[in-house]
């Protein structure tokens, strides 16, 4: 057939609707070269295939290594506490002979069961209180407008400058006059913890931007005022940043050691669990004496609040990536 | 520049929903074409099918003679307007439109080239301002262009367009539309436009294929799927405000026809007479429709319906009023403004009985069991489109015969 | 520097674009700069406008308020009392008896003793009964500074609120229309005086009876009008309130002592109490810590070397921990890849477990001895003499680990982040590179990371920022560790991985416990920071609007 015919049928099978939607020319035209295509369509895929799982497989080995090396610290922290022969720190790994000693030894000989009293106690009132402190801040940032906004904005961002290590000093001296160390130092710190918690509105902020302004509108229109819209369409919406909050706040008091030994200073009594526990890797003497007593203390902290952790991994999650885009 | 050809083609997805059923479309060489539906039709699976987006489970898609079934989108030559512009938010305007000529590789694109291209088609657009901005700092409209200049800026075989205005409000949409009627000028290619809205098909489309539930319902010119849809679903999909349909009879005395919808009785006449004339239809129950454009206001007489009106909506050059029968039926009627005084639109409101008829003329007809014309041809089967090309043959040899 | 038209900009190719952006980016410094200066000055310029409008306002709310405004000059709350807004009265009121009093048996002390710090240190007294020498205190220089801050505070809250007060008193006379109606009887008067026959008096008495008659009397809010919009159209105040007072007294309070205990010479030798009285020593402290006149070169040195390390790390471990982070997240979510949840599980874990445990740990792990080194050296032979950070070790050997430890920590972080947003990115994007003849490899560089970076750019500031003052990670790591012998002489245990933030700490705990010398250095992280994030916010455009990244 020519060209000139084909394009006759073309032309007919456009001008016709009906007729055109089959054309039998074109396809005996076709089936000669498919079978061309399809004997190279089969060698590209299968290189494409072969070069997915060359990929695949590397990444796999990658990430095995990875998994090695993030695991490899914490599997050792939990064989050494399982350790015996002696309370140093050794060279090997796995340890010669295997026991609960220093367990034993971190509950009857040092006070940790006190120690990890006062850190719960501290984190749960923590993270009640910074709940409630953090949520007023954020919520009224983001979604009330009020004259000073931006300025009270801009001057948490400078005051966020300042590196917070410093204030130690006086706040450990109102603590001092307010006779909060010490024996006393679980409200102190508890104190501490939460009174400029607000500044740390950000994550929170960034949820509360994502919930469309019309739901506040609607509720307003429908008669509540501004406390019922927080309480009644609100926060029924924010158990993410809720749970987010309480995680990361309830977490904070069990990683403080800088802060909570100033003001536990020279007791035990007061003392949370990073204190006591880094207090037993403090000198050289004490390393040799206290490194798998440590150990055991470590797995002991770890054990609960990483469950809890991954319990609510979730909820950290969507907090972080939410920080990420608000920035 | 090239004729696209889908023979076949299925889309069954995991779970065996079939969302495209045996697609058949020639599209021709600079055609513009346009697949218009409810959602959920397949209209934009059948799309990102020659796009290459999808897998086709079943048939073959030619682009220029070629079998595109297993290229990758990039080897098939086409360029393609998101619904949702897909632009690069990272990217500046020139950028973005550049990307795909950045892209090319042997030949790689000079820098002088790019930015000739580039430029042209945000001349052609209006856009030349905003090239150095963010898609971000954009209005819709903006960015829709910035969406059709990247597209356009490659040589491309096929343009393929998927619900590119809806995302904008009503008048942008009437504003793009105008504009992309001269760019298909422009560019020159084959068009293959997705879209749901009736209008913007018919305005565009050289050929219009309305599917539903992933069957092709009917192909043809806006004028063909407006005067002769080929089943009620068809009649009523196409046309604003919908067509009126009623159940009624067909009668047929002597050598005339009639209808009788709502206690009246209309004479069928002219071409749509003859047609039926020439099908030899007899009486039968059939179902009736007609346009709310083709019906006229009449004086209490003999074969004229008699309703009431329920709403009314003034539209400013027209009136539509939604009107009752006798027999419940709702019915639509398009008035034109210019065809009444003051007084009579003051009048039609709500509760006022009116008469009406409507030409014998345009009048459609559908089968009530199948719900197809019954005007309606078979498509022509394969050995029937053989002879024809037998006989094209003939002729062409008669033709070189003879000279 | 050329500067270019658009339509010129974007004829570049590449790199003259690249060149052409980087000088931008230089040459904009200085012009940011001047932005930022002119800025704080328009910034102060505001401040004295709005001081000077006070000023003008007090003076007039004086002059035409009515006696009860006057008097609530000196008697806070009176006008309210007196128009019966009993609650809000009362409260001014007892807001300034309780002022008063503070003032009087306290405050007038500390603020008197503020400019000496004290005159009377401790002494030691013969004591007859005990029959040997004890220690009398007296004044206590802390205590003074510290309390006559507290009462500076208290000065400053009762000045705001006894002019709210006085705003009070003007917006009610407004709002009751006293004001205007006085001023019509002034101007009514005024005509009087102008007026020639009776005749006219009376129709200009009549003409402003009538005008102040029609002058509108609203209704003053009551106490229960504003309890109620406490919870509504005042809700911004009830729950600001209590975050408010918690940063004023436990972090602008300390901020605003620290800064000034780097004008005085508090240490350990001079605690203002028990040994010596500390007093005001003006810039000196800044002048040794930045080497201006004194020519003790040890702490500018030491601030040097330590400054150039800290800005150091914090590039490197924002950047790896950054990158890396990215690329592990592209990892687990490739296609393909199973067990995904396993994976970010595992790496989660050094964010789920306390940093004191796992920091300290791996400190041991490494340390001399520790069973990393004895295995390197057992299977690798690796020399006895090396190691990571104890004391032998080279300065930058100690400082690789650190950076290379820390992606251990900030890499798990990262790839949640970049997680969630690489879920995030619409899929219609890549297949629009698709169609455009983008091959995976080019998706990746040309959509998946410019478009993470394009969202996270912000962060990587704030990130910036937080590793500068990262002090777990150096604290737990190495303590510093290798000593920095030529930095020691300055103050303390200077070590070579040591940040200025652990430098600060080790000026406050150390046997001489230089904490002026710690607050000056708290005074240069905050300044270095802050001129960070000034030009990063001015200069780069991407951080600018943050709220319009969704």
């Amino acid at each position: 057939m020519s060209e000139e015919e084909k394009k006759v049928v073309a032309q007919e099978a456009t001008n016709n609707p009906t007729a055109g939607e089959v054309s039998v020319n074109s396809l005996a035209y076709t089936t000669g070269q498919e079978v061309v295509k399809a004997e190279k369509k089969e060698k590209r895929h299968m290189g494409l295939k072969a070069k997915r799982i060359l990929g695949n497989t590397v990444v796999y080995i990658v990430l095995v290594i990875m998994s090695i090396i993030w695991l490899a610290p914490f599997v050792c922290i939990v064989l050494q506490s399982f350790r015996c022969e002696s309370t140093w720190m050794t060279g090997y790994i796995i340890p010669h002979k295997w026991g609960f000693d220093n367990y034993v030894r971190l509950f009857k000989n040092t006070k940790f069961p006190r120690w990890f009293l006062n850190t719960t106690i501290i984190s749960i009132a923590t993270a009640a209180l910074q709940l409630i402190i953090i949520l007023c801040m954020s919520y009224t940032l983001s979604r009330l407008r009020f004259k000073g906004r931006k300025a009270l904005m801009n001057a948490m961002l400078v005051l966020g400058l300042f590196p917070g290590i410093l204030g130690m000093i006086i706040l450990y001296r109102i603590l001092a006059d307010l006779n909060l160390t010490q024996q006393n130092a679980i409200p102190g710190l508890i104190l501490v913890y939460t009174a400029s918690s607000g500044m740390g509105y950000y994550v929170s902020k960034g949820f509360f931007d994502t919930l469309p302004k019309s739901l506040d509108e609607a509720a307003r229109v429908d008669g509540a005022n501004r406390a019922q819209v927080l309480f009644k369409v609100i926060l029924p919406l924010s158990k993410p940043i809720v749970i987010y909050t309480l995680l990361t706040s309830f977490m904070g008091p069990w990683g403080d050691f800088v802060f909570a030994r100033y003001v536990s200073f020279g007791t035990s009594d007061g003392m949370n669990v990073a204190v006591g526990l880094q207090n037993m890797l403090g000198s050289a003497g004490s390393i040799n004496a206290n490194y798998t007593t440590f150990c055991a203390g470590g797995v002991v902290v770890a054990i609960p609040i990483t469950i809890l952790f991954m319990c609510l991994q979730k909820y950290y999650v969507e907090g972080v990536t939410g920080g990420a885009v608000k920035g | 520049m090239a004729r696209v050809k889908l023979t076949n083609v299925k889309k069954i997805y995991q779970g065996n929903v079939t969302a495209v059923h045996d697609f058949n479309l020639d599209i021709a060489d600079k055609e513009f074409i346009v697949f218009v539906g409810p959602s959920g039709c397949g209209k934009s699976t059948t799309l990102r099918m020659v796009a290459g987006l999808e897998d086709i489970s079943e048939g073959t898609v030619e682009i220029d003679g070629e079998v595109v079934n297993d290229l990758q989108p990039k080897d098939r030559h086409i360029s393609m307007v998101f619904q949702n512009y897909a632009l690069y938010p990272h990217l500046t305007v020139f950028e973005n439109m550049a990307f795909p000529l950045r892209l090319l590789r042997h030949p790689k694109m000079s820098q002088d080239e790019i930015y000739r291209r580039v430029t042209e088609a945000a001349e052609v657009l209006g856009i030349t301002q905003y090239l150095n901005r963010k898609p971000k700092a954009l209005s819709g409209g903006q960015r829709q262009r910035v969406a059709i200049g990247r597209a356009m800026v490659k040589d491309c075989k096929v343009f393929l367009m998927d619900e590119p205005l809806s995302n904008l409000d009503a008048k942008l949409r009437n504003q793009m539309r105008a504009e992309i009627i001269l760019l298909r000028k422009k560019i020159d290619t084959t068009f293959i436009y997705v879209t749901h809205d009736q209008t913007e098909a018919m305005t565009l489309g050289d050929r219009i294929v309305i599917m539903k539930d992933g069957f092709i319902m009917q192909v043809g010119s806006p004028s063909q799927v407006f005067d002769k849809p080929d089943n009620l679903f068809v009649a009523e999909f196409i046309g604003a405000p919908k067509m009126n349909i009623v159940k009624t009879n067909l009668v047929k005395e002597g050598s005339k026809y009639y209808v009788t919808p709502f206690g009246s009785k209309i004479l069928v006449d002219g071409e749509k007479g003859d047609e039926l004339k020439k099908r030899g239809y007899d009486s039968q129950e059939i179902l009736l429709g007609f346009r709310p454009e083709h019906t006229v206001l009449a004086k209490k007489a003999e074969g004229a319906c008699h309703a009431t009106i329920a709403v009314n909506e003034m539209m400013g050059s027209e009136l539509h009023l939604h009107v009752v029968t006798d027999d419940g039926a709702p019915v639509i009627i398009r008035v034109p403004t210019i065809q009444l005084n003051d007084k009579e639109r003051e009048e039609m409101v709500a509760g006022k009985e009116i008469y009406f008829t409507f030409e014998g003329k345009v009048m459609h007809f559908f089968n009530p069991e199948t719900e197809v014309s019954l005007f309606y041809d078979e498509p022509v089967t394969l050995e029937e489109v053989n002879e024809k090309v037998e006989e094209i043959k003939k002729d062409v040899k008669e033709l070189k015969e003879k000279e | 520097m050329k500067q270019y038209t658009d339509l010129e900009y974007l004829k570049l190719s590449g790199p003259e674009k690249f060149a052409n952006k980087f000088s931008r980016f230089f040459f904009g410094i200085p012009h940011a700069l001047l932005k930022f200066l002119k800025a704080i000055g328009r910034f102060f310029a505001n401040i004295g406008k709005k001081i000077a409008h006070v000023f003008v306002n007090i003076y007039r709310t004086f002059v035409c308020g009515d006696w009860k405004t006057r008097v609530s000059y000196f008697i806070m709350g009176f006008g309210n009392l007196s128009r019966g807004q009993i609650l809000r009265g009362l409260l001014f009121l007892i807001f300034q008896i309780v002022f008063i009093g503070y003032i009087a048996i306290w405050g007038w002390k500390w603020l008197a003793q503020m400019g000496t710090l004290g005159t009377v240190g401790p002494e030691e007294i013969y004591d007859e009964i005990y029959d040997s020498y004890i220690t009398i205190y007296h004044d206590n220089s802390f205590k003074i500074l510290l309390y006559s801050v507290l009462t500076l505070f208290f000065c400053v809250g009762y000045i705001v609120t006894w002019y709210f007060n006085i705003e009070q008193n003007r917006i009610a006379e407004e709002i009751i229309g006293s004001s205007k109606r006085k001023a019509l009887k002034k101007a009514c008067k005024k005509e009087l005086k102008a007026a020639q026959d009776d005749a006219a008096k009376e129709e200009i008495k009549a003409r402003y009876k009538a005008e102040i008659e029609a002058v509108p009397v609203k209704k003053l809010r009551s106490g229960k009008d504003d309890v109620r919009s406490l919870v509504d159209d005042q809700f911004h105040k009830t729950l600001l309130a209590l975050p408010l007072i918690g940063i004023l007294i436990f972090t602008v309070m300390p901020i605003v002592f620290m800064i000034l205990v780097a004008f005085t010479n508090y240490d350990g030798a001079h605690n203002g109490y028990s040994n010596n009285l500390f007093h005001w020593v003006g810039w000196d402290n800044f002048n040794t810590m930045l080497n201006w006149k004194t020519g003790n070169k040890a702490y500018s040195a030491a601030f040097g070397e330590i400054l150039a390390w800290t800005l150091m790390w914090s590039v490197f471990a924002t950047f790896t921990c950054y990158f890396l982070g990215m690329f592990v997240a592209i990892m687990i979510n490739k296609k393909g890849i199973k067990l995904k949840k396993v994976w970010r599980t595992i790496l989660v874990l050094t964010i789920a477990i306390p940093q004191f445990i796992s920091l300290l740990y791996v400190s041991k792990l490494f340390a001399d001895k520790g069973i990393v080194l004895t295995y390197l050296q057992k299977w690798f032979h690796v020399p006895e003499t090396f190691s990571f950070y104890g004391p032998n070790a080279t300065a930058w050997t100690a400082r690789i680990t650190v950076v290379v430890i820390n992606i251990w920590i900030g890499i798990p972080y990262l790839m949640l982040m970049a997680t969630g947003i690489l879920m995030n990115i619409p899929e219609d994007l890549y297949e629009s590179a698709k169609i455009d003849g983008a091959n995976v490899f080019q998706q990746y560089v040309k959509i998946t990371l410019p478009y993470i970076m394009f969202i996270t750019g912000p962060y990587l500031l704030t990130s910036f920022i937080g590793n500068m003052n990262n002090f777990n990670v150096i604290f737990l790591l190495t303590g510093g560790a290798p000593t920095n012998a030529a930095a020691s002489a300055a103050s303390g245990s200077v070590g070579y991985t040591d940040l200025l933030i652990t430098w600060l700490f080790k000026m406050t705990t150390g046997a001489n416990s230089e904490y002026y010398m710690a607050s000056v250095v708290g005074i240069m992280i905050f300044v270095v920071t802050a001129f960070i994030a000034m030009i990063v916010y001015n200069v780069m455009p991407s951080t600018k609007n943050e709220e319009d990244y969704q």
